[in-house]
């Protein structure tokens, strides 16, 4: 969600394999990673990276939680206190004609907090200009990107020499 | 390729474990056939239940096989012979089945109402017009038919599966003609299965309640046996591993059948609640009954299904880490596996009770001579009351159905003048039926006092006693001893199949924290 302007130095590779031993080698190499983009989900990649588990399922199941108990609160109170109707001669807490929207109600909180909790997280919302690095980042290269917004010259020279050990295929410069 | 262990040993003392298990099963059945009522109505029904289940258990390990090599998957291939022989109990299945059926010709049980003779004779005192009209479809020779005859027809599938499979190993061409050659037995299964199977439901499970019928019930019977099946390969899984075989078998493995464990038990209990509402929403009182029956005097089994199969598996494999953990797994492919079984024991024992207090009551003469009606006389069932006219007379029938139906049946029957003849004999008989406390209201004979007596508990029909889980390690113990007997006779990797190096690399891409943690140190180890 930075707003500053970032300076980015970042190679790209044309295979997801290529990718992962280039992160490990910058790994070894202490060098820190700003972020990897690939076309697709590379298995094995979020380990090496360091990266943590997800805590978005735990949101979900509170979201879930909240809409199951929403829908099944608003049943009843609609048709014991608010406007209560005989249905077919149903008495008029009928739990089974309350479980359909009960589930789809779960489905539904679940799945809007846990879009609109992502979304958030990762800056995107209405009008929110992208920061793309490269349009071939969604077809079929693998970027690695590095921060140089307040490094040397030296460096950044270090870091191209590091691109061209790890055999990227391309190494570029762009302001984000 | 360099694995290790591929060739499973049965050896000596698993076989006399199981032997023994064996044992302990035939001598469960034994006593519970001595200690039982005239018409041996608790061995029958443990007979049926274990019956239908194992074989079920086979028959959807045969099915899900045979979708997943239709769809290409590829992880499972080094899992495919424990399915492969899982399948293989089918021919043990088809011996069974063959008792249950000789059974109903030879009159030796009295588990299916509508093989009672006499009961589709409209001058016997037994008879019964709504059997009467089904019995174009339940009768012994459809019997033979749904159960043994399509069971046969699978049979013949899963063998020449397997066959394939096994041929593949060592006579596999470049073309890959035996991979093929499963492709088609695989395709061709689906449909036969899928159709076919809701027959052998129908026939062997829900016939039990001859009046009754669900429309949901072939799926609902057929997932529970799809999750008995699947939750025994998890156990076999994690029981092969322990012994050191499938080393290659990883967690990326177990988590995709743990999802599956969850997801079709998320989808057996849309099928239950479906099947569950549509008949309390609809409240037609020969389908009502089937529920209120096992609501009022099957609590304990009606809620535990639930509990079981809904509620265990459901918060304990939601979480991601849960499905690749093998004791957690293990634990709950238990309680699923029991689940269903308990799932079964409750679709077949209620039902099963009420045929034999009716054949108790046809035995000892008590039926009484019902006078005809208009439509034994011959006045076509289309000219039967519509049921909604009688329900929104019937305020709240679902929740006091005893109550309130009564005196709208009379209320009509009085007013109705005219149509009372064709009208009043369904009325009554439908709301006649939850006062009786079976679904055999609508039956020739008369009133059944002493119904709510014969209600009470008795242990194995209210809750499964210590007869029937004997019975079910036996039948559990000769399943896995033909299980464990197929397996050795193959290789455990299908080493041709064409997915076996996408199976090798199989990873589901799960990131769990201590998993990480876990291999670092592994890692540093070596």
């Amino acid at each position: 969600m930075a707003t500053e302007s970032k300076k980015v130095l970042y190679g790209l590779y044309n295979d997801e394999e290529d990718l992962k031993g280039a992160v490990k080698a910058a790994n070894a190499a202490h060098l820190d990673i700003m972020d990897v983009y690939t076309p697709f989900p590379v298995h094995g990649l979020d380990p090496i990276l360091g990266l943590n588990e997800s805590r978005l399922h735990y949101l979900g199941f509170i979201y879930g939680a909240i809409g199951a108990s929403f829908g099944f609160l608003t049943m009843t109170w609609v048709f014991t206190r608010d406007w209560p109707i005989v249905f077919g001669g149903k008495p008029y807490w009928s739990v089974p004609a309350f479980i359909p929207i009960t589930f789809e109600m779960t489905v539904l909180f679940a799945a809007w907090g846990m879009t609109i909790t992502f979304y958030t997280i990762c800056g995107m919302w209405p009008g929110v200009k992208a920061k793309t690095l490269d349009n071939r980042i969604t077809d079929d290269k693998f970027c690695l990107a590095f921060d140089v917004t307040s490094s040397t010259d030296n460096d950044v020279d270090q870091l191209k020499g590091f691109f061209t050990q790890s055999q990227a295929a391309e190494v570029n410069v762009k302001t984000i | 390729m360099n694995l290790t262990n591929t060739q499973f040993v049965f050896d000596s003392k698993t076989k006399s474990v199981l032997i023994g298990g064996m044992v302990l099963g035939a001598l469960c059945l034994l006593l519970t056939f001595i200690g039982d009522d005239e018409f041996h109505t608790r061995f029958w029904t443990n007979y049926l239940h274990n019956t239908v289940f194992f074989t079920g258990m086979a028959f959807t390990s045969m099915f899900f096989l045979s979708a997943q090599i239709t769809a290409f998957a590829g992880w499972n291939s080094l899992v495919k012979r424990v399915w492969e022989s899982m399948s293989q109990f089918m021919l043990v299945g088809l011996v069974l089945v063959a008792v249950l059926v000789i059974g109903v010709w030879g009159h030796f049980h009295h588990l299916y109402h509508w093989n009672t003779p006499g009961i589709t004779d409209p001058a016997n005192p037994i008879y019964d017009r709504i059997i009467a009209g089904k019995s174009g479809f339940l009768n012994a020779s459809w019997y033979t038919l749904g159960t043994l005859g399509f069971l046969g027809v699978w049979l013949f599938w899963a063998y020449n599966l397997r066959k394939a499979s096994v041929a593949q190993d060592t006579e596999e061409t470049p073309s890959f003609a035996y991979y093929k050659k499963q492709r088609k037995w695989a395709a061709s299964f689906l449909p036969l299965g899928g159709f076919l199977s809701t027959v052998f439901i129908w026939q062997s499970v829900m016939s039990i309640d001859p009046h009754w019928y669900s429309t949901m019930f072939a799926w609902y019977s057929m997932i529970s046996m799809w999750l008995g099946g699947l939750s025994m390969t998890v156990m076999l899984i994690i029981y092969l591993k322990s012994l050191g075989y499938l080393e290659y078998v990883t967690r990326d493995h177990l988590h995709d059948i743990g999802k599956y464990v969850f997801g079709i038990s998320v989808f057996w209990t849309y099928l239950w609640f479906d099947q569950f509402m549509l008949i309390w929403y609809a409240n037609n009182g020969e389908e009502t009954i089937y529920f209120r029956e096992r609501m009022d005097h099957y609590p304990i089994l009606f809620w535990g299904n639930l509990l079981l199969n809904f509620v265990t598996p459901f918060l304990i494999l939601m979480r991601n880490d849960t499905k690749r953990k093998f004791g957690t797994m293990f634990f709950v492919a238990l309680i699923v596996f029991f689940g269903h079984w308990w799932d079964y024991f409750y679709m077949i024992k209620p039902g099963a009770r009420i045929a034999a207090h009716e054949a108790k009551e046809i035995s000892e003469g008590k039926v009484k001579q019902r006078p005809a009606t208009s439509i034994e006389k011959g006045i076509p069932a289309e000219t039967m009351a519509p049921t909604e006219e009688h329900s929104t007379d019937s305020t709240g029938m679902a929740a006091h159905p005893a109550e309130t139906a009564e005196p709208a049946a009379h209320q009509e029957a009085s007013h109705e003048a005219a149509p009372a003849e064709t009208h009043a004999a369904p009325h009554g008989a439908t709301a006649e039926a939850p006062h009786e406390g079976g679904a055999h209201g609508e039956a020739a004979h008369g009133e059944g006092e002493g119904h709510d007596a014969e209600k009470g508990y008795r242990a194995g029909f209210t809750l499964p006693g210590f007869l029937e889980l004997g019975t079910m390690i036996g039948f559990l113990s000769l399943f896995l001893f033909f299980f464990f007997n197929k397996l050795s006779s193959a290789s455990l990797v299908p080493w041709k199949d064409p997915y076996l190096d996408e199976s090798l690399h199989h990873e589901t891409g799960t990131l769990i924290s201590t998993e990480i943690e876990e291999n670092h140190g592994h890692d540093d180890h070596h």
